[in-house]
């Protein structure tokens, strides 16, 4: 494993050329992505990134690290069986709002239950962008598709306030085009002891015309700039996340208690390694049946 | 073969109908008897008939028959569900002071016990099933202090005052049908110096996983599947792994991938609609050459089915589930001890070949419990093989020309390199979609062409270096020949004996394998009459061989939710024998 101060976040970047739309919102989060790991001090030896299927799951693809590009929407519960084998790999989770939101919405409501020391990032773009433009579960309810003509009428999820009602450790929320705070979101979500969630504005500039990069820079309110708010407490982190009239950017939440999986269950082992045979003694497992 | 007992005890589930089973099977293992047990059990809680059998002799048994010798009935309905099965002969105990009005068959003998007062004369009502216990010793001339040390292992974690208030209990029961019955039913219980262990498959399954370096289980919860999760919660830690219940079978599979793309040998377990959920993610851990066991215990389908029925109905989802073509390993355990080996196998062969392997047992096997010398599970014979994992060093050999790893490299045996997180320079992707030596997104014609038959090649290569032998019982030279996958082999084997009475010979065949399977055609070919028999309605694994061998086979099915019997199954291949082959 190279020591902390060689990896450049260009050593997360495979040599597969990105074949997302240009503009795309997509390059921004992974850029963030690949500089936040080599940061704190991760190197693609040591990491495991479990991608989704969607636009946003060529990410796999087009970073270099141990990765799994699986099936929509059970990233999560890969990445949280990669990290319990292994908790001193670095294991990161990215994927779209489809996919956490609608298909792995159930697998979403445990992974934060868990509190697997793992960071999940979603790009969430309020739009099926693979698929060609169909509404996800965070489009507008008047947002127009080519499945729901009228809008799909029907309030869009709320996911950080999902995450919240599930008993999240961190919650937080960054904008693709804002490169320095949304690497600095996601290094806190690294860095964070447990499930670090972070929901990422990652426009699609082909199918969604209204949830753009100017709506986005118009009207984001970045919660490092409001000195009343303190992430460490759960009202205020109410108060933002229900608050249906503005987009937040930053740490809504940050349970500063937060005792991640592995230690809340003692798993702290690297299962990888077994012995030639059976365990020493395990002729014990047999004189229990006496 | 020496004489055997049947024993039942039954009553309302929720009565403790299983501990009491257990208990009373622990002794005479103790006392050097083998026994099988089995259940018949409604999935409620509480309400509905439940009983708890007991077949033992000094021989080894290992199915069930359709004779009831001693039953301790705590409900009329436990009478009444088994009068076929009571002869002259039989001795029923109940409780004649309890509300009903016990109507026991003229030829059996009633044995009226005062369970519940004695029960509280011991220290408490609970203990009712315990002095009837007592009273099953007494009539079978049975020594109450093989049953003591079975209650100690029951209940020695409660304290030693439970302990001695259960020892009272069954005394009381022993010495009250000592005192107020003269019964002379020929019953004498042999017992002999052999220690033997008493478990069921799944707990076979679990100990098997932990022999073979099993760390990871993550499974959701669904009868009969669950029990090899709890066998596995408490002691996996001290081998330093973990047991996860997942919030379904979606989630479950696939974080059992996770760890073993981690590089944990890492199983799922579960059972009915679990399975079908499960089917989605079949195919990834075959295109992303991840080494898992997946398994299944079968139980009564479709839909929800009967959920605590015996049923052998998952063969085609085992062997077709997934969209695609998804290339897989079928392992069939026949017997509880064999539940424990071929676990053991299961994790080889998923790791030699990088491949998913289903580990499909059933239900009736999963909860019945039967005895053996602990030698039958030698850890020391227990193998380990890692396949084609690479260290640090081994990786150099597996690089590009630009330095990446190639984790899907097309080989001449289809089994690539597997490096696991953590490995210096061994960093790939591997996906579900279709891809290149590196793991990245193809659809390029050449390319796709050569995964695919690398993954064909990995199960050819299996079929040639791995045996796939089948299991033989009866004789060998028999002109009729007797085809079974799963628990049915041993009901099969004590058939012979029956047969046998009857001047019929017969060749058994036990199949452990269902893909890759061994090839039957000259032993069909060499038999005048071959009979399939299995535990469902279309015959699904006769299907299999006929299309093997393109000849018409016989069938037996059985799909009333009850394993076979041995004399039942006796009657019905003679039966089968003597009618003629279906057109072909
Ligand atoms: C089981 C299943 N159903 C449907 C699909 C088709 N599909 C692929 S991606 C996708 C939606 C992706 O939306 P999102 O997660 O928001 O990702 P985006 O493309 O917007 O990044 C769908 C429905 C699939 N791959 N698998
Ligand atoms: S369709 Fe949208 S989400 Fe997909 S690559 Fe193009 S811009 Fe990005
Ligand atoms: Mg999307």
């Amino acid at each position: 494993m190279s020591s902390q101060s060689d990896v450049r976040f260009t050593d997360f970047k495979s040599d597969k050329q990105p074949t997302w739309c240009p503009g795309c919102g997509d390059f921004g989060t992974m850029n963030g992505m690949m500089k936040g790991l080599a940061e704190t001090g991760n190197d693609p030896d040591n990491t495991f990134v479990v991608a989704g299927i969607g636009c946003s799951g060529k990410i796999g693809t087009y970073m270099h690290s141990y990765a799994l590009h699986g099936v929509h929407g059970r990233a999560l519960p890969v990445g949280t069986g990669v990290k319990m084998a292994r908790p001193d790999i670095e294991v990161m989770v990215a994927g779209g709002d489809g996919d956490g939101y609608s298909i792995g919405s159930g697998h979403f409501v445990h992974a934060v239950r868990r509190n697997v020391d793992m960071s999940y990032v979603v790009m969430d773009n309020r739009i099926y962008g693979l698929t060609k433009g169909q509404a996800s579960p965070t489009s507008r309810s008047d947002f127009e598709t080519s499945t729901t003509p009228e809008g799909p009428k029907q309030p869009p999820v709320n996911p950080l306030a999902l995450a919240l009602a599930s008993g999240a450790t961190f919650i937080a929320q960054s904008f693709a085009s804002d490169a320095l705070r949304h690497q600095e979101i996601i290094q806190e979500a690294i860095e964070h002891d447990g499930f670090g969630f972070v929901n990422v504005f990652s426009p699609c500039v082909t199918f969604n015309d209204v949830d753009t990069y100017d709506y986005f820079r118009d009207s984001l309110v970045d919660l490092q700039e409001d000195e009343d708010h303190d992430a460490t407490n759960y009202e205020d982190a109410k108060e933002v996340i229900l608050d249906a009239d503005k987009e937040y950017q930053g740490i809504m939440y940050q349970d500063e208690n937060s005792v991640p999986y592995h230690e809340q269950h003692g798993v702290t082992e690297d299962m990888s390694e077994i012995p030639d045979g059976a365990p020493e003694d395990a002729m014990d497992l047999v004189r229990e049946f006496y | 073969m020496a004489e055997d007992l049947n024993w039942a005890v039954g009553g309302e589930a929720g009565d403790g109908i299983d501990s009491t089973g257990k208990i009373f099977a622990q002794a005479l293992s103790r006392a050097g008897r083998h026994v099988f047990t089995s259940k018949d059990f409604a999935s409620r809680i509480r309400g509905g008939y439940t009983a708890y059998k007991i077949r033992t002799s000094v021989d080894q048994v290992q199915s069930v028959v359709d004779r009831l010798d001693i039953l301790v009935a705590l409900t009329q309905r436990t009478i009444d569900e088994n009068l076929d099965e009571l002869h002259e002969g039989s001795a029923i105990i109940y409780d004649g002071e309890r509300s009903w009005e016990a109507d026991i068959p003229d030829d059996a003998a009633a044995v009226d016990v005062p369970l519940k007062s004695l029960a509280e004369d011991a220290g408490g009502a609970i203990m009712r099933n315990i002095v009837a216990l007592g009273a099953a010793c007494e009539i079978t001339s049975f020594d109450v202090e093989y049953l003591d040390e079975a209650l100690e292992k029951r209940f020695g974690g409660k304290g030693s005052k439970i302990v001695e208030n259960n020892k009272e209990a069954a005394r009381l029961g022993q010495e009250y049908v000592q005192e107020n019955y003269d019964l002379d039913l020929g019953y004498d219980l042999e017992t002999t110096d052999n220690d033997y262990v008493l478990l069921n498959g799944n707990e076979a399954i679990g100990m098997g996983a932990l022999a073979a370096g099993c760390r990871f289980y993550a499974g959701y919860p669904i009868t009969p599947a669950t029990s090899i999760m709890e066998y596995l919660t408490g002691r996996i830690e001290d081998y330093g792994g973990h047991v996860v219940q997942a919030e379904d079978e979606l989630s479950a599979i696939n974080m059992a991938l996770g760890a073993a793309r981690s590089g944990a040998r890492s199983m799922t377990a579960t059972s009915g609609a679990g399975i079908d959920l499960m089917t989605e993610t079949f195919g990834l851990v075959a295109t992303s050459e991840t080494p898992l066991v997946i398994t299944d215990v079968q139980r009564s389908g479709p839909s929800t089915g009967m959920p605590t029925k015996q049923e052998q109905g998952d063969l085609n989802m085992a062997l077709y589930g997934g969209h695609g073509e998804v290339p897989r390993f079928i392992v069939t355990p026949t017997s509880i001890s064999e539940c424990f080996w071929k676990t053991v196998e299961a994790f080889n062969l998923a790791e030699k070949y990088q491949t998913p392997v289903f580990l499909v047992s059933d239900l009736a096997m999963s909860v019945t419990e039967q005895t053996f010398e602990p030698e039958t599970f030698d850890m020391d014979d227990v193998e380990i093989d890692r396949g084609k994992l690479v260290d640090e060093d081994e990786v150099e050999e597996w690089l590009d020309s630009q330095g990446r790893f190639r984790a899907h490299a097309v080989t001449d045996d289809g089994v690539s390199p597997r490096a696991i997180p953590g490995t210096t320079e061994g960093a790939h992707m591997s996906t579900g979609l279709e891809h290149d030596e590196l793991g990245r997104r193809t659809e390029e014609q050449d390319e796709r062409v050569q995964q695919v038959d690398k993954r064909s090649r990995k199960v050819e290569t299996a079929k040639e270096q791995e045996e796939w032998d089948y299991r033989e019982f009866g004789d060998a030279d028999a002109d009729n020949l007797v085809i079974s996958w799963g628990s049915n082999e041993g009901a099969l084997i004590e058939a012979l004996e029956y047969l046998e009475d009857d001047g019929i010979d017969v060749r058994i065949i036990s199949v452990p394998y269902i893909f890759p399977r061994p090839d039957l055609s000259d032993e069909i070919d060499a038999a005048d009459d071959t009979i399939v028999v299995e535990c469902n309605a279309t015959g699904q694994f006769a299907d299999v061989i006929e299309h093997d061998v393109l000849t018409r086979v016989k069938r037996i099915n059985k799909y009333t939710g009850v394993r076979f019997k041995a004399d039942e199954l006796a009657d019905e291949i003679a039966d089968k024998l003597s009618q003629e082959v279906p057109a072909q």
